[in-house]
């Protein structure tokens, strides 16, 4: 071979390549990080703008208030994302496995929820809840099978509810994305080995899809994290953290105290993050 | 499943159980995939499924493991009937293409599944797993994960695993499939060497004639759900009952004549109302030149094409009296890189009785 210069070629899709990303930096710079510095900064500057002061996240992360919000907000979370992987994961088998020609009717039906304006879905729950609500009125009157109205709104349950039912979707499609990868000739293998099915579906099935509960796990437990409207509107006695920092900027207008709980919020979110990829990891490749 | 000893001695005749399917038959909506199938395969002896894709021998294969249900017919290891078992239940031992192997686990934890199964200690499991690794020369790799090796020793890890638990058959489809052709031969000696070690009744699904040729006691060729021919592989190769048979397995000259006191004549000088006959002669068996002289079957033939094959030479000939053309295969003798005929030549060609053989015409 000659030891011919390689020819400029190579240069060429480098330049434009910078470009390319520009828009998108743009964006993320003007919408995304200059505001998370500016609420950073407004968090610790003191009301009379003199110095620097660390008393707003003292007091968020210290005062018993404050800490129950932050339990509850997380809780909440936990809680919203293990009933949607304990209802997603047998709907997405199903799907993959089992569904065929009606797969696409499945997920259009998963999805449907999300078609439909927030507000709307949240209102739904409280026409069907409500102490005169459809189920309250078939229940007392005309099935006569209880005698008071269940009282279901304003309850940690129907906050609950209302959550998975927009999230379990999530859970859903990113399980069964995982499982249509896992080689069904793996399943074969532990089951002539003398696996029984569910001996199959515990050491091989379950451990190969840890992934897709993993990712379908952090985008639920992040949106549930930062749900407001759903808090707002059915309540449920709830104080989550997107509740006070609501409080604070509209109520209170304690504008630093808020942007100290967003931080708060967001650094939990992501410690949260980090802990669930750290445990997929490990269990999983 | 009866409790099989945990400590397995390859080297002792494994208790080898004979199989035996029986008028298997599986219909997928209109379309036959297994008809009525027999097969029986000798404790110990290991039979080759082979057939294009398509022709039923993988059906029949997960027919045995109990992935498929045979609409009629019935399978028993042993004599004891098993076509009603789950796949968990069979103790069969079975090596995909593709390995399988656990992903997710090491390449011991692998080995060792099937013996966690059947609930051996871990001493026990830890002893069989360091043996069966050590058998198929990966003693080192025991930690590794299954990504972490190559294909030829990934398969060979599958065999460790589906060997481990001491299965009474072991079913083979297309091992090799997957693998490049040096390491496919080495592979072969090695798998047909382990399976005569452990004597274990063994069934291979393969459309590569080569590896069913010489890996196999018996080879069972199939086409269109059907077991045409069952025999050793170089009865079948020299004695093919069928036109599919002498053509799927090597390559084959059909003639088309007809019969008469025994005796075949090609159809150019058949006179009509005799039985119509295929006559099939491997191009090895077709002799040319000097070497034609004196047989029962020559003809006068024009060299249309020839080609140096390695260890032979192939020749394309236009035979005018047959209105055919031939394929003969000779050694490529002579001088280096020299073929004994070229393009043009005009040459006699020739085969005796014994190198015809008459074949069912199935085609």
């Amino acid at each position: 071979m000659t030891a011919a210069p390689r020819p400029a070629l190579t240069g060429r899709p480098s330049i434009g390549r910078p470009f390319l990303a520009l828009p998108a930096v743009l964006f993320l710079l003007a919408f995304f990080v200059l505001p998370l510095l500016d609420n950073g900064l407004r968090s610790v500057v003191p009301a009379d703008g003199q110095g620097l002061t660390a008393s707003r996240y003292v007091q968020v992360l210290t005062d018993p208030f404050y800490l129950d919000s932050i339990l509850q907000t997380v809780l909440l979370s936990g809680v919203v994302t293990l009933i949607c992987a304990l209802i997603g994961y047998p709907v997405a088998y199903y799907l993959v496995r089992h569904a065929g020609r009606l797969s696409s009717l499945i997920i259009f039906l998963l999805i449907a929820p999300l078609l439909t304006s927030i507000i709307m879905r949240t209102y739904g729950w409280q026409v069907l809840f409500a102490r005169r609500g459809l189920i309250n009125t078939w229940l007392v009157q005309d099935l006569g099978l209880i005698e008071r109205p269940l009282r279901v709104l304003d309850t940690p349950g129907l906050v609950v509810a209302s959550l998975v039912h927009v999230l379990v979707p999530f859970m859903v499609l990113s399980i069964a994305a995982v499982l249509q990868g896992v080689d069904r000739r793996l399943e074969e293998s532990a089951q002539l080995l003398g696996a029984s099915p569910w001996r199959t579906f515990l050491s091989v099935t379950l451990p190969l899809s840890l992934d897709g509960i993993g990712t379908g796990a952090i985008l639920v437990f992040m949106v549930a994290n930062g749900s407001f409207v759903t808090l707002v509107l059915l309540g449920g006695g709830l104080k989550t953290l997107p509740l006070l920092i609501y409080q604070q900027f509209n109520t209170t207008r304690d504008f630093g105290l808020a942007s100290a709980m967003s931080t708060v919020l967001l650094a939990v979110a992501l410690v949260c993050l980090i802990l669930q990829l750290r445990l997929v990891r490990r269990s999983g490749a | 499943m009866t409790p099989r000893s945990g400590t397995l001695s390859p080297d002792a005749q494994a208790e080898a159980a004979d199989l035996r399917l029986e008028g298997l038959e599986k219909r997928y909506g209109a379309a036959l995939a297994v008809a009525r199938l027999d097969l029986t395969v000798g404790a110990g002896s290991l039979v080759a499924l082979l057939g294009p894709s398509g022709c039923g021998k993988t059906t029949t294969l997960r027919m045995i493991a109990g992935f498929e249900r045979p609409d009629r017919g019935r399978i028993t290891v042993a004599g004891r009937d098993i076509t009603g078992l789950p796949p968990h239940r069979r103790g069969l031992g079975m090596v995909f293409q593709n390995y399988s192997l656990f992903p997710h686990k090491t390449v011991a934890e692998n080995v060792a599944f099937g013996l966690r199964m059947a609930g051996l200690g871990r001493a026990a499991r830890d002893e069989a797993v360091a043996r069966m690794l050590d058998l198929v020369q990966l003693g080192g790799h025991a930690d590794k994960h299954p990504s972490q090796l190559s294909g030829g020793q990934q398969q060979r890890v599958a065999l460790a695993r589906s060997l481990a638990p001491n299965p009474r058959v072991l079913l083979l489809d297309e091992p090799l499939g997957a693998l490049d052709k040096n390491l496919r031969e080495s592979m072969q000696f090695e798998l047909r060497r382990l399976q005569q070690r452990f004597a274990i009744t063994t069934v291979l699904v393969t459309h590569d004639q080569e590896e069913a040729l010489s890996m196999s006691d018996r080879v069972a060729v199939m086409n269109r759900g059907r077991v045409l021919q069952v025999g050793r592989a170089a009865e079948i190769y020299d004695r093919p009952a069928t036109r599919f048979v002498a053509e799927f397995l090597g390559t084959a000259n059909i003639l088309a004549g007809t019969v008469a006191e025994g005796r075949f004549q090609p159809a150019c000088a058949a006179s009509p109302g005799k039985a119509p006959a295929l006559l099939s002669v491997r191009p090895e068996r077709i002799a040319l030149g000097p070497e034609a002289e004196g047989l029962e079957n020559r003809f006068e033939a024009r060299v249309v094409s020839s080609a140096f094959r390695g260890a032979y030479a192939a020749y394309q000939l236009a035979v005018p009296a047959l209105g055919r053309e031939l394929y003969a295969y000779r050694q490529a003798g002579g001088p280096l890189g020299q073929l004994a005929y070229a393009a043009g030549d005009v040459v006699q060609a020739g085969w005796g009785p014994e190198d015809g053989v008459i074949v069912e015409d199935d085609s």
